[in-house]
């Protein structure tokens, strides 16, 4: 389909079925359905039921074979240390844009994995930040030359969905401005200079996953999901993409029905449609599933 | 505020760390929850933990939401879960509590959600929700809604078009023109044979002017096939319809046919007319 840039997304679109069912509450799943004719977009799904064990807590070990895994897959290699060095460079200075929400941050576990394999790719230590809130005014990523991209999955009041792209937010300075129509602006801020181009890899945590809002902080555990998973790829619309689907099919799971999100994540439309950040059409996305497939939903 | 809170209930005390944000600090305690909140009246926010030696603490939020109005809007948010009857109006789940009395709103709610946990925090509710002598007024639109069918705790109140999205997506970009001044009620009415469900939105613009350019702006961008019924059979098969009056709009989605959707549509007008 086409879009023009003025163009007023409305309900009957959703029910139409000309704004991609990426973008929660509407018609049946497309996944599956081939579209002819265009290039895929490639992400990957792996997951592991040990990722979690028995008192709640995330399994360091486990995240790391689960990165390397996933990684190696992503990237055709068999070796992760290589993978990574066919990522980032010993000279680079890494910016690991994680998220800190307290009530499900980044898992610590990721996050260091992600730290071993960016020393091995020949990176020293002091080169390499790990940072959300404070990205601004941190050395590291005012002068980074590579990022990845890190955070978990989950329904957001604003915006639709918390994932790849709103990740970003914190690299402005007054984020709440990116809020307007449903937080459709947030794909320009991947064009600004700090971030343009420097994304190496994006991975969104489904360890645990946040499919509905509620509570007085928008977070109620019962609406909490341990998918045990990690989604990797280079484009954050298309993870994204993925991401809205699975909290979509998680509700269904959950409630019998679905249920709307507070608002619809269009902003993964427009950073595909306008701000031409990658691809939200899950018809042009290849999800390769490694791993656990219990309750895998997508 | 802090009368309104006491400092013991039963074994729980306050740990005497009161913390308060006004409407502009309030991202620093609720990063992007804040948001829900500044879309209504909300003027202070009071935070006190109730400690009990052996259990979980048990967190209140206060809120002066400015007005009794707006306190019922923030509550009728989310009415998905058990009415306990706290306050005016209250909601339990999940271990939260929420109620709200005059200009009052507060979230209550423990770590864990227990039995006997429950039941704290709903002591501690109770207390506070009698602690606030003056009652509040519902909003004013409620009493034009038509009373047949109706599902009474499905009502929400609200001021922008992001709220309404939250109960019934319309479009990602403001086309009915609401605003801080504007005041809007959904209404569900849900279809005892079918399980379907019936919305009547009634907004209220500041002036006839106002309504009119929401009308046109929504008639535009919603229903442009339907410029001289006002009524629209929509992509599923269910019939939207719309009517301005005075400095009001309504619409009616998702009805079974235009002769329904006609007739919440008439019936709302009866009460306007008689206000």
């Amino acid at each position: 389909m086409t879009m023009t840039k003025r163009k007023t997304i409305t309900r009957r679109d959703f029910l139409r079925g000309t704004v991609y069912t990426a973008l929660g509450g509407t018609l049946g799943s497309t996944l599956g359905k081939e579209a002819k004719g265009e290039e895929k977009v490639k992400v990957v799904l792996i997951r592991d039921e040990n990722a979690i064990d028995s008192r709640g807590q995330i399994d360091q070990r486990i995240i790391q074979k689960m990165l390397d895994q996933g990684v190696c897959e992503f990237l055709g290699e068999k070796n992760p240390v290589q993978a990574w060095e066919k990522l980032i460079k010993p000279s680079d200075v890494v910016g690991i844009k994680s998220n800190v929400w307290h009530y499900l941050p980044t898992p610590e576990g990721l996050e260091n994995a992600i730290v071993k394999r960016v020393i091995d790719a020949g990176v020293p230590k002091k080169n390499i930040g790990i940072d959300d809130r404070g990205v601004l005014n941190n050395p590291i990523f005012k002068s980074s030359t590579a990022l990845i991209n890190v955070r978990p999955l989950r329904t957001h009041h604003w915006s639709g969905i918390g994932g790849c792209i709103k990740n970003y937010v914190m690299f402005v300075s007054v984020p709440w401005l990116y809020h307007s129509e449903a937080c459709s602006p947030l794909g320009s801020i991947w064009n600004k200079p700090i971030v343009k181009g420097k994304t190496r890899l994006n991975i969104l945590s489904l360890i645990r996953t946040q499919f509905y809002n509620r509570g007085a902080h928008h977070f109620d555990r019962r609406f909490v999901s341990e998918y045990k998973g990690l989604l990797i790829g280079n484009d954050p619309v298309a993870l994204d993409a993925v991401g809205s689907r699975l909290l979509q099919l998680q509700r269904i799971a959950h409630f019998g029905e679905d249920r709307p999100l507070d608002n619809p994540p269009i902003h993964i439309f427009v950073a595909d449609e306008k701000y031409k950040l990658g691809v939200s059409n899950l018809r042009r996305i290849e999800i390769v599933k490694l791993g656990w497939t219990e309750g895998t939903l997508l | 505020m802090k009368k309104l809170l006491p400092l013991v209930v039963e074994d729980y005390r306050a740990d005497k760390k009161d913390e308060f944000y006004n409407r502009d600090q309030s991202f620093r305690y609720m990063d992007g929850a804040a948001e829900l909140y500044r879309a209504y009246a909300f003027k202070l926010l009071m935070v006190r933990k109730y400690v009990k030696r052996g259990h979980p603490s048990i967190l209140v939020e206060f809120f002066d939401m400015g007005n009794s109005e707006d306190a019922f809007g923030i509550f009728s948010y989310q009415t998905e879960d058990e009415e306990v009857g706290v306050g005016q109006g209250s909601d339990y789940g999940g271990g939260l509590l929420r109620f709200w009395r005059g200009k009052y709103f507060a979230n209550v709610y423990a770590e864990q959600d227990t039995p006997s946990m429950r039941n704290d925090v709903l002591k501690i509710g109770h207390v506070i929700s009698e602690k606030v002598k003056r009652k509040g007024q519902k909003p004013s639109l409620i009493r034009f809604l038509p009373s047949e069918g109706l599902s009474e705790r499905s009502i929400r109140y609200f001021h922008l078009h992001q709220v309404l999205n939250h109960h019934y997506f319309i479009s990602h970009q403001n086309i009915l023109h609401l605003g801080e001044r504007t005041n809007g009620i959904l209404a569900t009415y849900p279809q005892q044979q079918t399980k379907e469900k019936n919305f009547l939105l009634l907004l209220q613009y500041p002036s006839k002017k106002l309504a009119e350019t929401a009308f046109q702006s929504f008639v535009k961008a919603y229903m442009p096939d339907a410029i001289d019924s006002r009524a629209i059979k929509t992509e599923n098969g269910k019939w939207a319809s719309m009517k301005i009056y005075q400095q009001y709009l309504l619409i009616v989605f998702d009805a079974s046919s235009e002769e329904k959707a006609g007739e919440l549509i008439k019936a709302t007008l009866r009460g306007l007319e008689g206000k």
